[in-house]
């Protein structure tokens, strides 16, 4: 009677803490089923890491949270509200609690830097002094180590400034919630290292709840206090970084050591020697 | 085979209702967007973009649709000896139908096109999902300026490639063939009306919130990769040429029976 109770405590507990509950969240494409069945809980001010390998469906799983895709079926609720059946202007209000950091920026090409983070403060707010939304442009571009940049335009930063910019306007109105979808894919080591240390220095001075999608394992064991691995679109592990490192499942040993299927190899045996099917221009010769 | 009808047909329905509800929404926020003064410094930008900078192609247009139907026109009016009337053949088909249609078109293909692949590459990119994740609706910040640019300031061109294709026609026709100016422009004077010139310049609303709204619909529903973007910009100026012509019959129907109905009492008064 006591276990039990202890047990209900805990699940009332665990959904206090909650920010982001997935409920049997299932999305279609066509007759393609991306995400099936789909149950989770984001626990708030912690940093959940989603793995998978590439197409198996974890943009489309953070895309649900803000509802930029709706579900086939299933529910997705935010701070207790359910937020999938929402109309567009009523998810407007509810996006501004989340900053979602996309995986090639998305920074408007025809602002720069400046105007990039001031857009969405300006879209929700009426500025009066503008002497002060200067300061905060600049003190977000120092908090990703990119002051002085604010002239400067999209096309001319490179991809990991990028990033940086388009994670500096995704802090801007100081969200509750931030998604990263894949911020360290495309970027060498030490430029990743730069933004996995960005993730875990905005989780301790914002205290911001962090969603981050990736398959690179390096950043996933420095910033994850939970990983969860999707596979055919399901979840097929959950646990901190030591639990996943010594996870049973195949797929999973598989995917975090980045070793190659027996099926792959078997395909790549069967289409025969690289020489045997190389051509010569002597061949296309009468 | 009736497979592929139906599923053309349930294709064709299912994209007309994504259109219609695409087009209310604009709407819906156009009429919002007069009451909100953000929205002011984004239309004036997008009437600088699309109609200032379109003038001169649109005033060359004017200038050669009225040359050159003064050098078609001339010999058969000049072998019945009625060259001196070569001015209200031009006047009239440039201002009611030709300068018109043939602006439209200029910008369905300038605008059009341009407006097509800048949402289209913004689609592609995530930079609209960039702007519904930070809580702002993509077709008032995006669509609606755009939109009213082009329903704007496609009649003020319109005037622009009129008068220009006037002075064109006067210029063929009175330097060039050396007919009597005097002629010319009365007779230009008895059969050019004020209803003409703003029967024309009506049509300019039509075409430009056609061209406006296919192009950014056609860019923000476009397939990803440049592959996609291209055949968006194609599908966009054939739509868009298409509309113009359909709504140029559509509305030369409806004007010339409000005409007709009105005429009586035109005569009475």
């Amino acid at each position: 009677m006591v276990e039990q109770k202890n047990n209900t405590d805990e699940a009332s507990n665990s959904n206090q803490d909650s920010i982001i509950v997935i409920e049997n969240l299932t999305k279609k494409f066509d007759n393609n089923v991306v995400l099936d069945e789909i149950c989770l809980k984001i626990e708030k001010g912690m940093t959940t890491v989603v793995i998978g390998p590439s197409g198996c469906g974890k943009t489309v799983l953070i895309k649900h949270f803000i509802v930029l895709l709706r579900p086939s079926s299933g529910e997705v609720y935010f701070k207790k509200q359910r937020i999938d059946n929402l109309n567009e202007i009523e998810l407007n209000n509810i996006r501004t609690h989340f900053g979602f950091l996309f995986q090639g920026g998305a920074l408007f090409d025809s602002l720069n830097v400046a105007e990039n983070i001031k857009f969405p403060i300006r879209q929700h707010f009426k500025i009066k002094n503008w002497s002060r939304i200067d300061k905060l442009v600049k003190s977000r571009l120092a908090m990703v180590g990119l002051e002085g940049f604010q002239n400067f335009y999209p096309a001319n930063l490179s991809g990991g400034q990028r990033k940086r910019v388009a994670l500096a306007r995704a802090i801007a109105l100081n969200p509750e919630v931030i998604l990263y979808d894949e911020p360290t894919t495309g970027l060498d080591p030490i430029r990743a290292d730069v933004i996995n240390e960005l993730i875990l220095k905005l989780k301790r001075e914002l205290k911001v709840t962090s969603v981050v999608v990736t398959h690179d394992m390096t950043s996933a064991y420095k910033i994850a206090d939970r990983i969860i691995m999707l596979h055919n679109g399901k979840i097929i592990a959950d646990g901190d970084a030591n639990q996943i490192r010594n996870h049973p499942h195949p797929v999973v040993q598989q995917f975090i050591h980045g070793q190659v299927d027996e099926d792959d190899l078997a395909v790549l045996r069967a289409s025969g020697t690289i020489f045997q099917t190389q051509f010569l221009p002597r061949d296309f010769e009468e | 085979m009736i497979d592929m009808v139906g599923a053309k047909t349930i294709l064709g329905v299912s994209n007309t209702g994504r259109f219609g509800r695409f087009v209310w929404q604009t709407i819906i926020a156009s009429v919002q967007s007069f009451t909100s003064t953000k929205m002011y410094p984004l239309i004036w930008n997008q009437m600088n973009i699309i109609g200032v900078r379109s003038v001169p192609i649109i005033m060359i247009t004017g200038a050669f649709v009225g040359m050159i139907l003064a050098v078609q026109a001339y010999d058969q009016l000049a072998s019945m000896g009625l060259e001196e009337r070569l001015g209200v053949l031009i006047n009239v088909s440039v201002v009611k139908e030709l300068g018109p249609v043939l602006a439209a078109v200029m910008l369905a293909g300038r605008i059009g096109g341009a407006l097509t692949a800048e949402l289209g590459t913004m689609n592609v990119t995530e930079q609209i999902d960039a702007v519904r994740s930070m809580g702002t609706d993509p077709i008032r910040y995006l669509v609606v300026p755009r939109v009213l640019a082009c329903l704007f300031l496609t009649p003020a061109l319109i005037i622009y490639a009129d008068l220009l294709g006037v002075l064109g026609g006067y210029f063929v026709g009175v330097v060039q063939f050396g007919i009597n100016s005097w002629a010319y422009w009365s007779f230009s004077a008895s059969g050019v009306e004020l209803w003409d010139v703003v029967v024309g310049v009506i049509k300019g609303f039509f075409f430009g919130a056609a061209i406006a709204a296919i192009s950014c619909y056609k860019g923000f529903n476009c397939k990803k990769g440049a592959e996609g973007v291209g055949r968006a910009c194609t599908e966009a100026f054939v739509a868009s040429f298409i509309s113009i012509l359909a709504l140029d019959y559509a509305l030369a129907v409806i004007f010339k029976s409000i005409y007709h109905a009105f005429w009586p009492v035109k005569s009475l008064v």
